[in-house]
């Protein structure tokens, strides 16, 4: 906490009336850094926004450039402060200047016409914004997108030090949300102290300088926005399963979303499936068999693997070893434990040299129901044989002991689906 | 709005022709030049304060009109909505029925009044309210004060054609007084509500938006809310609660010039009393001085709606 920056709130406290929303929220604001405010629905950060703006009383310390908000008349503090809502009534037919020009009505004398200086900054903001075309349209005819710009243009129009936007993008498309939140960003820059509440992580990731994560009313996280947003935070904070990746261009984190998840891991009802690939054979595999509820399990991966990646992102049990070495003995023993306990063996056919053949030799000595062989349609078994023809010959040998072979995912589903094998042991796994 | 001073100057040009041709237009026969013996009487005694009357309280209902539709962001408001005219109403029955109709004016005002006095007090005590919480505390006092004037006219005997008549409203008994009365209240509140004009524009938006604007929107709010009041308890005190010219004129000022409110305001004082004094010149000439209350909604309903299919929109 620093006594410089514009805004500062110590043990804020705000609701409407029937409970408290923010709870005890002690935080400040740094010029220059544009801040993002996410958090769950209902959290309360958009509470804490309008209760930084004065629009709804709170309790505790809330300072404004050093001196406590309640000492600034309604003037001041609209010089001071900007606050771009998330959308706003249009009962009447104003024009958009009309309405930016609204920004400068706190300055002006009401015996006298706004100046030419209100009207050059107003005309600025449009420019800024992208909507001068728009000016002498009527605010009604507006789409969503585009009154969420009058509004951006309005608050950079009312020329204040610090600026709030709740949700100031969500009506925008992808380019306009991109252009609205760089020049965002620029206002930062230019020694401005912004602050937006967000409802797209990513949003918030890619521009802002610092995250304030809230659940519950409190201040949860605090700090660089990627690492305020880990997978973990966002399970603990949000209840959703994500996993992060980084932005090829900008080096910014990327929060991507899980729908199939290895939710059946554990589980007693769903049948277990243990996926040998390798090479990037089985990364899709394992996420069509995660999606499908199986509770899926992966053998021998190298770490370099594709499918390790995969497996990794989507929390599927596997064996890593290192890469272009020989698999050390203690991995194959844990493969052959897999194995036993897996209800279902799905061989993903994969490249084999004489590192991996040993897998081969451990699938031989399966009982060959239980086992699937997945040849995509129109490969053989000698294009995946680097060990001069003993692999081939061992893939061919596994076919002609009985185990089924498909060349589809659909046809993975229908032997696994049509005939349940019997495991040779009972399962030891607990829930 | 380029449109806005050649409109302006043309309502003014209209007001005056509607105030000189008014006084000269009657039952009586039409002459601005007349040597008929009464004429002098019935030209400056009886005809000059009707209009100029009637002028001022057309007047006084479409500016207070256009601040409550701007105040409660509703194009559907009137000066009354939050309870003035039952209140006037209650007052005027009350004299009528207790009195056998003297202090019919006074009665009416204080009654105007109390109705928004207690509409305040019941919102002040309730804290931080809301616009929508005040507009229904009206609505909720406007009916009670409507039920004890129903139950007056249920108990009045043969006082309830006269209650009745009040009720639809006009300028049978307009006087001198009553004209230079309404003058005196239009004029510093239509300034008031003149300068509140930016602060109407943006508490149309709603008041979180004026407070973020840096206005101060509670005193705006009761700012104008005073000034409305005062407009509308002077005019229900005059000519009873005419209806349809506070709810209409706003409409077809802002179809003509925009809705900004510097403009409305002055524009809606123009043209409210020219249409006041339009309904009430046809009542006492063609209709056997019908109240005006009847004429307004009559030719302005419709009027209305052509403009609204003409333009395809309210606001």
């Amino acid at each position: 906490m620093n006594g410089q920056d514009p805004v500062r709130a110590q043990d804020l406290v705000a609701g409407y009336g029937t409970g408290e929303i923010v709870k005890s929220v002690s935080c400040s604001f740094t010029k220059g850094t544009f801040t993002g405010i996410i958090g769950p629905n209902g959290s309360g950060k958009t509470t804490l926004l309008r209760a930084i703006s004065r629009v709804i009383p709170s309790g505790g310390i809330l300072e404004l450039d050093g001196r406590p908000v309640s000492g600034y008349t309604p003037a001041e503090l609209g010089a001071a402060l900007g606050f771009v809502p998330q959308d706003e009534d249009r009962p009447f037919s104003y024009t958009v200047l009309q309405v930016v020009l609204m920004s400068r009505y706190a300055r002006a004398s009401r015996f006298a016409s706004l100046s030419r200086d209100d009207y050059a900054r107003c005309y600025h903001a449009l420019d800024r914004t992208g909507i001068t075309h728009l000016k002498d349209r009527s605010i009604r005819a507006l789409s969503g997108g585009e009154w969420q710009r009058v509004l951006i243009a309005r608050a950079l129009a009312q020329d204040t030090p610090v600026i709030l936007l709740d949700e100031p993008t969500s009506h925008l498309d992808l380019a306009h949300q991109a252009g609205i939140l760089t020049l965002v960003r620029d206002l930062a820059r230019s020694g401005r102290t912004v602050v937006g509440v967000f409802h797209d992580l990513n949003l918030a990731l890619q521009y802002c300088d610092r995250l304030l994560m809230i659940q519950g009313g409190h201040i949860v996280a605090d700090g660089v926005p990627g690492e305020v947003l880990t997978p973990e935070k966002v399970r603990e904070v949000y209840g959703a399963e994500v996993i992060t990746t980084s932005h090829p261009a900008t080096g910014r984190t990327i929060l991507v979303p899980l729908d199939t998840r290895n939710t059946g891991a554990g589980s007693f009802e769903k049948p277990k499936v243990l996926v040998i690939s390798g090479g990037g054979s089985g990364g899709d595999l394992l996420r069509f068999l995660c999606r499908n509820g199986y509770a899926v399990s992966a053998g021998i991966l190298a770490t370099t693997d594709s499918d390790y990646a995969v497996a990794k992102a989507l929390e599927i049990p596997c064996i890593p070893v290192l890469p272009f070495s020989q698999i050390p003995a203690h991995a194959l023993e844990k493969l052959k434990r897999l194995a036993v306990q897996a209800d279902r063996i799905v061989l993903s056919v994969h490249p084999v040299g004489t590192g991996n053949y040993p897998v081969l030799e451990i699938l031989q000595g399966m009982e060959p129901g239980r086992l699937v062989i997945h040849l995509p349609d129109g490969r053989e078994f000698s294009s995946y044989d680097f060990t001069r023809g003993k692999a081939a010959s061992a893939y061919a040998a596994l076919c002609t002991a009985g185990v089924s072979c498909t060349g589809t995912y659909d046809g993975i589903l229908a032997i696994l689906e049509g005939n349940p094998g019997t495991p040779l042991e009972s399962s030891v796994n607990i829930p | 709005m380029t449109r806005t001073i050649p409109v302006i100057t043309g309502l003014i040009i209209a007001a005056a022709l509607t105030i000189i041709v008014c006084t000269f237009t009657g039952p009586a026969g039409f002459g601005f030049v007349t040597t008929a013996p009464g004429a002098a009487d019935i030209v400056g005694g009886i005809r000059l304060p009707r209009v100029l009357a009637a002028f001022f309280v057309g007047a006084s209902l479409a500016v207070a009109g256009a601040a409550m539709q701007a105040l409660f962001r509703n194009p559907m408001a009137d000066p009354y909505i939050l309870g003035t005219s039952s209140g006037g109403a209650l007052g005027a029955s009350l004299a009528i029925v207790l009195l056998g109709g003297l202090f019919v004016p006074l009665f009416a005002w204080i009654g105007a009044v109390a109705a928004i006095l207690v509409v305040w007090l019941i919102a002040g005590r309730s804290g931080v309210i809301s616009t929508e919480t005040l507009l229904l505390i009206g609505i909720a006092v406007s009916f009670f004060f409507s039920a004890i004037v129903s139950f007056l006219i249920a108990v009045a005997g043969q006082n309830v054609h006269q209650i009745l008549f009040w009720l639809m409203g006009g300028f049978w008994n307009a006087s001198m007084d009553n004209a230079v009365l309404a003058t005196a209240i239009l004029v510093p509140a239509g300034i008031l509500l003149f300068l509140m004009g930016r602060d109407l524009n943006a508490l149309s938006l709603g008041e979180e938006t004026a407070a973020h604007l840096g206005i101060d929107a509670t005193r705006a709010r009761w700012t104008v809310l005073g000034g409305s009041t005062l407009l509308v308890a002077g005019a229900v005190s005059i000519a009873g609660s005419i209806g349809f010219v506070g709810l209409v004129t706003p409409h077809i000022v802002r179809m003509l010039l925009g809705p900004d409110n510097r403009v409305v305001i002055p524009a809606a004082i123009l043209a409210g009393g020219i249409l006041l004094v339009l309904s009430d010149t046809l009542a006492r000439t063609f209709f056997a001085d019908l109240p005006v209350g009847i004429i307004t909604a009559f030719i302005g309903a419709p009027f209305f709606i052509w403009l609204i299919y003409r333009r395809g929109s309210v606001a």
